[in-house]
């Protein structure tokens, strides 16, 4: 007998044999069926054309995604047209695509696959496996859509705006920093690298978009498609022509003249004019009367004839990958986490250029003899901003050990 | 009572151990590879770039990128567990007297070298269900090479050769298997949530934290369970089941605390706004102490998987049902005489 000793634990050690036995021939037979392609935008399908049957909805989704695939390849390979002016580097792009992993020249692929699908998915719909139990959910670049970057809403962000949010990361959310990792000038050709894939997904995401609507009309020939991606490109083209400097910025030498300013912001903090406080409360903790949905749900709910806020309505649309709508909440602004920065500067951009896609709108500037708040009532306001905000600082766990460590 | 036949087994012991002890580090490195997505830092296998594996230049594995460095070190590390393994195996080839424990060391041998090729399809398939399995069957070997440890341990002699002891109740024995099981299932749950296909949909993803959370409570109140049992009846007067329980105790407290930490470390929380530290605390992407916790949230599940095997072991022995172990070393006698002669030589080096 092969084990005459104590039978319990034979039949464990058999067990794990067996174990063995099969894990190995699953490896063999199954497992590089592992297929990986871009997911279509059922969702949007759907909110443009309730009236369809799902499988219609499905198959309206597909042709729209092979439609984009002709323009701008598979998640393995992307391309681009060469009859039209890229905005991204290509190359960046081809790298940080594809399976993770370094080939005989140390060159490493598959950034994205590595840092970011886990949340963003692999079309960066914001859909990766753990998005339901994020709060907020992962952004969804297919929209075209960002918050936290220098140009007014309407208008995409720049290159060196989500190199910033990826550097920097997104306090109190689930976005990392990328910043600080140990060999950094690989990092820093990562993280740029990464950054022009984000922009490609969001092109790529947007283009979907259009075509889909395009799609659900007629038939789209290849110059129609052409057409939709160069609009498209030349938005994202144009984006660094209107980047909103961000101010230097030095505080009030004298404490006297900050608090001054602080007092003069919180009047108009507390103002009917600016509003501030319907939606983040008299004392800025995000507890006003106003409480929205932002603009990635509203887009499949509010727009497609559905509230956001009755499970019987939102239901139907989760078999099309929807989330449960959660309200954008105001900002507390007294816990100090501010994502697009903690500076003078970051918050002034914030409140001129306003939050893109969230409730957040920019304060309306006097000028052209347009009523308003003056460059001087701004700068007030964000005193008062980064007062209330300044008690706590940004914090890392590197920077907590480095901390404990030191005392 | 059979003194020769005691040190015979006690270099097995010796060997076990250091086994033992080198693939804990193993389960750590291995861990960092899935942290870090390392699995394909290096494109090739059995070899490195183009070198053999122990050729590969000092220099460039312990200053180049990190990923590279973790896995070139997991497969040298790997490297060593085997080939101590195959020393392992002579050992308790020429000095077992049990046939069974030699035969548990072959397995664990071939366990070995069939973690190595499932390393190695992993890397040549590009296949993350392979380095999924991997990834499951990793503390298992781990397992396998403690079990021969306890098997050779005095306590393991003592238990089976001492008549006198006192019987320890067929429920304890039940709920450690049960533990064993469990903490087993719960290391593929574990290993599903660090392997997620990119592209799982997310209620699937969740469904799996889930169970992962289930499991969870589950193993902790065993645990308490078990520390209950071992202090109540006849087997409070059986002292050797207090330490396993013990430091199964502890580590499933520690793991539970790890479990959170690691969510927070990989995902934030959802309650952003309870403090102002959760409300700025910034994820650090790869992160060195991010991925010291998960990594650590990853091998101390091995380690409990090690430690309620070490319980019923303590136990199994001790219930009836062990006592028929006593013929048996008898008829291990053939191996006396080698094993009388390795001992003579074990004591002149
Ligand atoms: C209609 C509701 C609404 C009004 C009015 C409003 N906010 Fe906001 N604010 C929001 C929401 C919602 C957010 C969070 C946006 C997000 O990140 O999705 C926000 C975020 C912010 C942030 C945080 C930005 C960051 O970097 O994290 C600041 C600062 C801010 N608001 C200041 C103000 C000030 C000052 C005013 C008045 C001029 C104001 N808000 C008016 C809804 C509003
Ligand atoms: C005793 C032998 C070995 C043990 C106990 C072991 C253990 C482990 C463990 C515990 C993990 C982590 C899995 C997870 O995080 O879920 C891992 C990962 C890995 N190991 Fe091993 N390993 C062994 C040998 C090898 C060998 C010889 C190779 C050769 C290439 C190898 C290649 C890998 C790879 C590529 C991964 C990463 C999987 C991924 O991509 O996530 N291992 N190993």
């Amino acid at each position: 007998m092969f084990f005459d000793i104590h039978h319990r634990f034979p039949r464990f050690l058999q067990a794990s044999l067996w174990l063995f036995s099969t894990a190995l021939g699953m490896v063999l037979c199954g497992c590089n069926s592992e297929k990986i392609e871009f997911r279509s935008n059922q969702l949007h399908a759907a909110s443009i054309s309730m009236d369809l049957t799902p499988p219609d909805i499905r198959q309206l989704a597909d042709r729209a995604k092979g439609a984009t695939e002709q323009l701008l390849g598979t998640a393995d390979l992307p391309t681009w047209p060469a009859s039209v002016l890229p905005p991204i580097d290509m190359e960046k792009v081809v790298r940080s695509s594809g399976p993770v992993g370094r080939d005989q020249s140390k060159v490493e692929r598959g950034l994205f696959r590595k840092h970011c699908v886990q949340c963003h998915g692999i079309s960066g719909d914001g859909r990766g496996p753990s998005a339901a139990l994020l709060a907020p959910y992962p952004r969804d670049f297919r929209r075209g859509s960002f918050k936290f970057k220098s140009t007014p809403i309407g208008k995409k962000p720049t290159h060196s705006d989500i190199v910033r949010t990826l550097e920097q990361g997104l306090p109190g959310t689930a976005m990392p920093a990328f910043g600080t990792l140990s060999d950094s000038k690989e990092f820093v050709d990562d993280v740029d690298a990464l950054a022009h894939y984000v922009r490609f997904l969001a092109i790529r995401g947007e283009v979907e978009r259009r075509l889909l609507v395009a799609l659900s009309e007629q038939e789209v020939d290849e110059s129609t498609s052409l057409a939709i991606l160069t609009r498209v490109a030349n938005d994202w083209l144009a984006a660094d022509s209107h980047s909103v400097q961000r101010p230097e910025w030095v505080a009030n030498p004298s404490e006297d003249g900050r608090m001054e300013s602080v007092a003069n912001g919180k009047a108009l903090f507390e103002s009917e004019w600016t509003a501030c406080v319907k939606c983040h409360g008299v004392d800025g903790s995000g507890n006003g009367t106003s409480q929205d949905f932002d603009d990635w749900t509203k887009d499949w709910t509010i727009r497609a004839g559905i509230d956001p806020a009755h499970k019987s309505e939102w239901k139907s649309m989760k078999k099309y990958g929807a989330l449960k709508p959660v309200i954008d909440r105001p900002r507390n602004l007294k816990l100090g986490a501010l994502r697009g920065g903690t500076s003078r500067g970051d918050i002034y951009l914030r409140l001129v250029l306003g939050i893109e896609g969230s409730p957040m709108l920019p304060v309306a500037k006097k000028e052209n003899g347009n009523p308003g708040l003056t460059e001087e009532d701004i700068r007030d306001l964000v005193e008062y901003v980064h007062f209330l905000s300044e008690n706590t600082r940004n914090i890392s766990l590197s920077q907590e050990v480095q901390h404990a460590s030191s005392e | 009572m059979l003194p020769v036949n005691e040190d015979s087994s006690r270099w097995v012991y010796r060997w076990a151990m250091l086994v033992t002890l080198l693939t804990f580090p193993l389960i750590w490195l291995g861990g960092l590879v899935t942290t870090h997505d390392a699995g394909m830092a290096v494109p090739d296998w059995p070899g490195t770039f183009g070198y053999n594996l122990f050729l590969y230049p000092w220099s460039a594995w312990l200053y180049g990128p990190f990923d590279l460095f973790v896995e070139h070190g997991h497969r040298l590390l790997a490297s060593l567990v085997g080939l101590l393994a195959i020393c392992l195996c002579v050992v308790a080839y020429r000095n077992e007297k049990r046939t069974w424990v030699r035969n548990v060391c072959f397995l664990f041998l071939a366990a070995i070298i069939s973690q190595g090729v499932l390393g190695g399809a992993r890397v040549l398939l590009d296949a993350r269900t392979a380095a999924m399995i991997h990834g499951c069957t990793g503390p298992l070997v781990f397992a396998l090479g403690s079990f021969i440890l306890m098997a050779c341990s005095s306590d393991w002699r003592r238990a089976t050769q001492d008549g006198s002891r006192i019987p320890v109740s067929r429920g304890l024995l039940r709920f450690s298997y049960l533990l064993v099981l469990m903490s087993i299932v719960q290391l593929f749950v574990g290993a599903q949530l660090r392997h997620a296909q990119p592209t799982w949909l997310p209620p699937f993803f969740t469904s799996i934290v889930h169970t992962h959370l289930l499991m969870a409570t589950l193993i902790t109140l065993s645990i308490f369970g078990i520390c209950v049992l071992v202090r109540t009846d006849h087997n409070r007067r059986v002292m050797e089941l207090r330490l396993p329980s013990n430091m199964l105790l502890i580590v499933v407290l520690a793991q539970v605390a790890l479990g959170l930490a690691t969510w927070v470390a990989n995902y934030a929380t959802p309650w952003v706004e309870l403090t102002p530290w959760l409300a700025n605390y910034t994820l650090q992407g790869k992160g060195f102490w991010e991925s010291m916790i998960v990594t650590g949230h990853q091998a101390t599940g091995s380690l409990l998987i090690v430690f309620s095997l070490w319980m019923v072991c303590r136990v199994a022995t001790r219930t009836k049902k062990a006592e028929k172990a006593q013929p048996m070393i008898n008829d291990t006698t053939i191996h006396q005489e080698k094993a009388t002669e390795l001992v003579a030589v074990g004591s002149t080096v």
